[in-house]
């Protein structure tokens, strides 16, 4: 499940280089914050849907106000000579860290569970022929 | 086990991927490449419209106009020659005089050199104003010339005598304000290994407009050529030669 976005992502950019390329000049750069947001979003989004409290509302407009928000700190940040891109580069990267470390504890839970349930399973069965041969 | 529950519950794939492709778009827009990394902070204002701007018209009349002038300069040279011929103190004073106008670039002169080569690249696409030949070039080029101990410098010709100007209006550039145009061809005189050496620095000025595309700039090594004086204005309104000093 959490391949489909993945995949999407190299879809949507597959289709940006065939129709646009790449963004010169300052734009690219603010476009580039905006990434951040949007990356950080995206996996917040995953996090929440394998944790089971995914909401499409708050997702959404996650999304598209944390992209707004970030295109326009970098862009207020240039215009007054203080570097907020840094400031949302870093926040948005330590979220980008946290999200991904629950993604994959999540993920890893899950497996380890799946194993031991199987384990479990199989000595159950195997309990059970022992005793119908025994018995 | 509903298989309706299944659905609800990863009710996020749907919309977390096409954000997700959204991204991707937004992500390759925003991917540097080396073309937005630019030389744009040397150019300014209309200098970026340069590119690709038609022939250039004033050719033939300022090509008609400088023939009369080096005509008119070598009529000069030729009675300052005859002056010459009449006596040994007016002979060591033309000498002094061909000196002074072989300083001030006034006649032609001929020796060894390089022949820098700039032309606007055939590349197409990337960024346009890294793709054209600006005057800050020129400036750069020059001003690494004369530093390199280049006797004599022309410019597509243009000699670069005391107080000849290179810039650029609108979407020419000007060498002493006559217009020309992409390739431009610097010839230096002065010591050739040197002068090759002095533009071929690493980090140096010819390294950035190759790094847009390698074939904007060559260098020539030359054995011998001939550069033409100076011939421009030389009149002069204001500067006075100091009475203590004649």
């Amino acid at each position: 499940m959490i391949f489909i976005p993945i995949v999407a992502l190299f879809i949507g950019s597959a289709i940006a280089f065939i129709i646009i390329g790449p963004q010169k000049g300052i734009v690219g750069q603010y476009l580039a914050v905006a990434c951040l947001a949007g990356l950080d979003t995206i996996l917040g989004g995953i996090r929440s849907g394998l944790e089971g409290k995914f909401t499409n509302e708050v997702f959404l407009t996650g999304f598209i106000s944390n992209v707004i928000i970030a295109f326009s700190l970098a862009w207020l940040g240039d215009k007054i000579l203080v570097d907020l891109f840094l400031a949302v580069a870093l926040v948005l990267g330590a979220r980008i860290f946290t999200n991904l470390s629950l993604i994959r504890r999540i993920v890893l839970t899950k497996w380890q569970d799946a194993r031991e349930r199987r384990r479990l399973q199989q000595r159950a069965a195997a309990g059970q022929t022992q005793a119908e041969s025994t018995g | 086990m509903n298989p309706f529950n299944t659905v609800t519950r990863q009710n996020w794939v749907l919309p977390v991927s096409i954000l997700s492709m959204v991204l991707g778009f937004m992500m390759t827009a925003a991917w540097v490449t080396k073309e937005s990394r630019s030389r744009l902070n040397y150019a300014s204002g209309t200098q970026q419209d340069r590119v690709g701007s038609g022939t250039i018209d004033f050719q033939e009349k300022y090509d008609q106009l400088s023939d009369e002038v080096s005509k008119l300069r070598a009529e000069k040279t030729k009675l300052e020659r005859a002056l010459g011929d009449q006596g040994s103190s007016s002979k060591a004073l033309n000498e002094a005089l061909q000196e002074m106008k072989m300083q001030a670039a006034l006649s032609d002169v001929e020796g060894p050199g390089v022949t820098v080569t700039l032309k606007d690249s055939a590349k197409g696409g990337g960024f346009e104003v890294d793709q054209a030949i600006h005057d800050f070039d020129l400036l750069r080029v020059v001003n690494e010339l004369w530093n390199a101990g280049a006797e004599a410098i022309a410019v597509n010709g243009h000699r670069m005598a005391i107080g000849v100007s290179i810039r650029c209006v609108g979407s020419v550039i000007m060498v002493d304000n006559i217009r020309i145009a992409p390739p431009v061809v610097i010839r230096a005189i002065g010591d050739p290994q040197t002068l090759n050496g002095a533009l071929n620095l690493p980090g140096g000025v010819l390294s950035e407009i190759r790094s847009s595309d390698p074939t904007m700039a060559t260098i020539e090594l030359v054995r011998k050529m001939r550069l033409q004086a100076y011939n421009g204005s030389t009149a002069h309104k204001y500067a006075l030669v100091a009475k203590d000093a004649k």
